[in-house]
């Protein structure tokens, strides 16, 4: 396998916002600000089952555990 | 003959005679009463008008931003459905495959009938394949649908259409999409499409599955090992869903800026109609102060 993310549980999805946040970190100061306002993201997602709605959950820590538990099981 | 003809207008001079000393007796009782009715009416829809009107404004200079990043995000989407395009990628058909519908919509309301068009293309849509399952962006159809398909829900999504919505938003939900259990053979996303300043149209995108992309014809071309394929679906469906958002986006901010500007409109109307109200009520107030206030007059000289 030749992609190290891909072991650790990322998908392609998570490795470019990964990414892209790295860049947006090393830009300078006052283009970073602007960068960096287009890579928040702050949404709460819900399961359903049967029609009923399931918890309410922010997206982007379920993601991170998803992620991981990707990576202990793989 | 003459005699049935005769009566007729009688007849209906007397149910008008009835039926106007009674309303006449009705307005005057009341008139003090309805003046400051009116007065009152005529204050609230003026802060209507107002509050309508600073939305439109905020509306339109949110249109111009929206619009600049639904452009932008055009340029995503297209270059990536080219190369479905040039490999003729077509969807896979079959008994036992399974649809996902994501819709995107957004958390706000007050924008006309963007969200209720997308609804009744998605209820349409379920009718014909009632298996499919359903993943909704925004609270706005969710609310909608969730009374008539909430059996199809898989995914809800919230905190849509705050601001104009970002890659990073596009990339956390399409990973969440393709977390799900199934395994969708075609991935279907629904959103607004932007024709103009004032119109819009309900209208689906196709995000192919793994299976899809590996059969089009044309793939050999790519020379895509099967490693990055997965990589190419999810980077697609997040392009794709960037770009739906975004379109979606500004379908709403522009539905919200007509749908204000309407609004301002008729309550401008109104309060032409409830200014001419008032001021004849006040003349006839004034007029019927008058005639008491001569007529006291005449009979106290003449007593």
């Amino acid at each position: 396998m030749a992609f190290a993310w891909k072991a650790a549980g990322f998908t392609y999805n998570r490795y470019i916002s990964v990414a892209s946040r790295v860049v947006r970190r090393s830009l300078k100061e006052e283009k970073r600000i602007g960068a960096e306002r287009r890579g928040e993201s702050d949404l709460r997602f819900a399961k359903w089952e049967n029609g009923k709605q399931g918890e309410n959950k922010n997206l982007n820590t379920a993601n991170e555990a998803a992620a991981s538990e990707a990576a202990h099981s793989s | 003959m003459m005699l049935s003809r005769a009566v007729r207008p009688a007849l209906r001079a007397g149910t008008a005679a009835a039926a106007r000393p009674a309303a006449l007796n009705a307005t005057n009782a009341a008139t003090y009463a309805t003046l400051r009715e009116i007065e009152g009416r005529l204050k609230s829809i003026r802060n209507i008008e107002k509050i309508t009107k600073t939305m439109k404004i905020v509306a339109s200079t949110k249109l111009t931003r929206a619009q600049k990043a639904m452009t932008e995000s055009r340029s995503y989407g297209q270059t990536s459905n080219t190369v479905f395009e040039k490999a003729e990628t077509k969807p896979l058909e079959g008994e036992g495959k399974k649809t996902l519908f994501v819709i995107c919509s957004s958390d706000k309301g007050l924008c006309g009938g963007i969200h209720s068009g997308m609804s009744r293309m998605t209820r349409k849509l379920l009718a014909e394949k009632p298996d499919a399952d359903v993943a909704v962006l925004g609270e706005k159809c969710k609310a909608q649908l969730s009374r008539s398909n909430g059996k199809n829900f898989v995914l809800s999504f919230a905190g849509i259409g705050k601001d104009v919505p970002t890659f990073a938003d596009a990339a956390a939900i399409s990973d969440q999409i393709l977390m799900l259990p199934t395994d969708y053979a075609s991935i279907q996303i629904i959103y607004n499409k932007f024709l103009n300043a004032q119109s819009y149209e309900p209208v689906a995108i196709e995000a192919f599955s793994e299976e899809a992309i590996s059969q089009s014809p044309n793939f050999a071309a790519f020379e895509i090992d099967d490693e990055v394929l997965g990589n190419l679906r999810e980077y697609a469906l997040a392009n794709s869903l960037y770009w739906a958002l975004a379109e979606g986006h500004a379908c709403e901010q522009s539905a919200r800026r007509n749908a204000m500007d309407n609004a301002s409109k008729n309550a401008g109307d109104m309060i032409n109609k409830f200014q001419i109200l008032f001021n004849r009520t006040r003349q006839a107030v004034i007029t019927g102060e008058l005639v008491e206030i001569i007529t006291g007059a005449a009979a106290s000289a003449e007593g």
